[in-house]
């Protein structure tokens, strides 16, 4: 063992005290450091996760357009004359030119997952006298249930009755409260252009979201199409997802030159979840800055301490031929002692809190649990926060020690 | 000439407080190798200050010295640093050992710094040391606990760790009885005899200096007598 790290170690161990009280202090920063990483990550995931349940990664639809009168102008082709429009909606079908072609050119992109076509029809949803609005997403449930695991939502009944069961329908669970439904009822379901169409309820599910429960449902994209009284290349929207989601804006830009339809991807229709994750994110790392900021001075304070009263060792061992990097070395080595001692324990400690309360039941909708993430960077960024906080707290006592003039101490 | 281990050439020292006055006016001696000198002087006449200059650890002074030949003045800390840890063992006025450390590791601390030998050795070393001063029974014990007579043997023994050519005593036998007191003149003049080390000791016992090669007299920042 060399010679500075003994000595380090020597005085280490004649303060067990301060040093024990240095590397909790370490530790408990550290340990923080884990458990709110761990929380957070784990609440984004989840939130991440609920709002796929869904949202796709892009969905791609046609966008009303205004009429304007540039068309008219360009005709005229004489500046001098004014046109006067009332401009309106286009009366126009909402859905997409050839969507099947779309789709097969889409599909053949190598960032793309899954594509699935969706004809969605705004719906008055009527049992006995009871009236309610809602909205009807006609979906090759198999491919809906691939991306979106609908199939963990239901409820009750069978959501593949879809591709059998003639006039099928799976219902929110508010749609079935608020009109007193069961699987296997019959629902009368009216859209503003088709006629009354009586269908069949083949499942209930629930979301975590009131407000979908209260208004969506599920038909076959058949029956969706026949509702609204449309043919079968009807399609309103395309759900797309893909293999990573991190790159859905970028695709998204790709997608809207290349089709001329827009595409939405989920961060633009999920900002505020994306803010809530930056708040998260400014509030943890002022907390663990303060908690790391504390732990450092605690290190710093134990080191100016040991200096203080060690000074004439110091001296000494100068005397004796230590050079001012070989002390600073002494010191330095024993302020990364405690940030790795408490480093280490802090690791351990901090997977337990985090193991722990994600034990702890909450059963708030489908959270039954804490959501908390066991994630392996967390714990490398912990010990080299750690590590960094320790050094920086332990350089400067470390330099003054180096410093000491050795004639002027032994002197007195 | 090679046969000198020290050389200073009007060395002159100031201390500022609490008014500047010269503490060493001028010195200039040349002590050869394998000498056995001892500096004698009124107590506040600078011995102490002149030891800590030779000793390279003081380097604000006017005049230069050499040690070996080579001249250190002017030299970088690091490298003073490694020369007195090789080439030169300090017995300080108050024998200040690590209280932390077992004896037997203070005295080996230099050596394990050189890193020349391996633990091992440096151990049996330091063994061996302390036993030439009787206190060998000591070598675990922690150095606080010890009188101050064994505390000032055992810096005796760590001085000469590293087989240093030159040795600087400041009275090291100012805390010890007439039987060690002669134990440790035996030792010295073995060394400066047999092994050519050259031993430098401020001393106030006059039958110390009497028996040593020569005497160098101070008084009053300034060399009375070369011996
Ligand atoms: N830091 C200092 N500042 C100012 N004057 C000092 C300082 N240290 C020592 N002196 C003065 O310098 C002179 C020489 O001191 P030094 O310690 O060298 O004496 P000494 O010969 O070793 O005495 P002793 O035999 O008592 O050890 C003394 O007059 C002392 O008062
Ligand atoms: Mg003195």
């Amino acid at each position: 063992m060399n010679v500075n790290t003994e000595i380090a170690l020597t005085y280490l161990s004649a303060r067990k005290k301060q040093t024990i009280i240095a590397s909790l202090g370490v530790m408990f920063g550290i340990s923080m450091f884990i458990f709110m990483q761990s929380l957070m990550k784990g609440t984004n995931d989840y939130f991440e996760k609920m709002s796929f349940n869904n949202t796709p990664h892009i969905r791609m639809y046609s966008e009303n357009k205004v009429a304007d009168n540039h068309m008219m102008t360009s005709f005229l082709n004489d500046p001098s004359v004014k046109i006067l429009t009332n401009p309106k909606q286009l009366i126009q079908s909402q859905g997409l030119t050839n969507p099947y072609g779309i789709i097969r050119e889409i599909s053949s992109k190598p960032e793309i997952a899954n594509v699935t076509p969706q004809v969605t029809a705004n719906v008055i949803y009527t049992s006995g006298s009871v009236q309610i609005n809602g909205n009807v997403a006609g979906v090759n449930i198999d491919e809906e249930d691939k991306m979106f695991d609908v199939q963990s939502n239901m409820v009750t009944g069978d959501l593949h009755a879809l591709n059998w069961v003639n006039n099928g329908i799976l219902i929110g669970r508010g749609i079935a409260d608020k009109l007193s439904l069961h699987t296997g009822d019959n629902i009368t379901v009216t859209s503003g252009t088709g006629s009354p169409t009586i269908m069949k309820v083949v499942g209930i599910f629930a979301t975590t979201v009131k407000q979908i429960d209260e208004t969506k449902s599920y038909a076959n994209i058949v029956q969706a199409q026949n509702l609204l009284g449309k043919d079968r290349s009807y399609v309103t929207d395309l759900k797309i997802n893909l293999k990573d989601y991190n790159k859905a804006s970028q695709v998204a830009r790709d997608l809207e030159t290349m089709t001329g339809y827009r595409a939405e991807d989920w961060v633009r229709a999920n900002e505020q979840l994306k803010a809530a994750f930056k708040i998260r994110a400014i509030i943890l790392n002022s907390v663990i800055g303060v908690i790391l900021l504390v732990a450092g001075f605690g290190i710093y304070n134990i080191l100016n301490m040991t200096i203080y009263e060690k000074i004439k060792e110091i001296a000494i061992l100068k005397a004796q031929g230590f050079s001012g990097p070989a002390v600073t070395s002494i010191f330095l080595q024993q302020a990364i002692y405690i940030g790795l001692m408490g480093g280490i324990i802090g690791i351990c400690v901090g997977f337990g809190i985090t193991y722990m309360v994600s034990r702890i039941y909450i059963g708030a909708g489908t959270l039954k649990y804490l959501p908390m993430s066991f994630y392996i960077p967390h714990y490398i960024e912990a010990i080299c926060f750690g590590i960094l906080t320790t050094i920086a707290a332990g350089y400067f006592p470390a330099r003054k020690a180096s410093k000491v003039d050795p004639v002027t101490i032994i002197r007195g | 000439m090679a046969d000198i281990a020290l050389k200073s050439t009007n060395v002159t020292k100031y201390f500022h407080d609490p008014v500047t006055l010269p503490v060493l006016k001028n010195i200039s001696l040349e002590v050869k190798k394998g000498e056995f000198v001892s500096i004698v002087g009124k107590s506040g006449c600078g011995k102490s200050t002149l030891l800590y200059v030779l000793s390279t650890m003081d380097r604000d002074y006017e005049g230069e010295l050499e040690i070996n030949g080579l001249k250190v003045t002017g030299k970088s800390l690091n490298d003073l640093a490694r020369i007195r840890n090789e080439s030169i063992g300090f017995v300080f006025q108050f024998h200040y050992l690590l209280p932390d450390f077992t004896c037997l590791k203070n005295v080996m601390i230099p050596a394990l710094r050189l890193g020349k030998l391996s633990a091992k050795e440096v151990e049996a070393k330091a063994y061996e040391k302390l036993k030439m001063f009787g206190v060998e029974e000591q070598a675990l014990k922690k150095a606080n606990k010890l009188s101050g007579g064994q505390q000032q043997r055992v810096a005796i023994a760590r001085a000469l760790i590293n087989d240093p050519a030159i040795i600087m005593g400041d009275e090291p036998t100012g805390n010890l009885d007439s039987k060690n007191t002669g134990i440790v003149f035996d030792l010295f003049q073995k060394l400066s005899k047999e092994f050519g080390q050259t031993i430098i000791s401020v001393t106030h016992d006059e039958d110390f200096a009497k028996r040593s090669d020569r005497i160098i007299e101070m008084a009053d920042g300034e060399i009375k007598s070369h011996g």
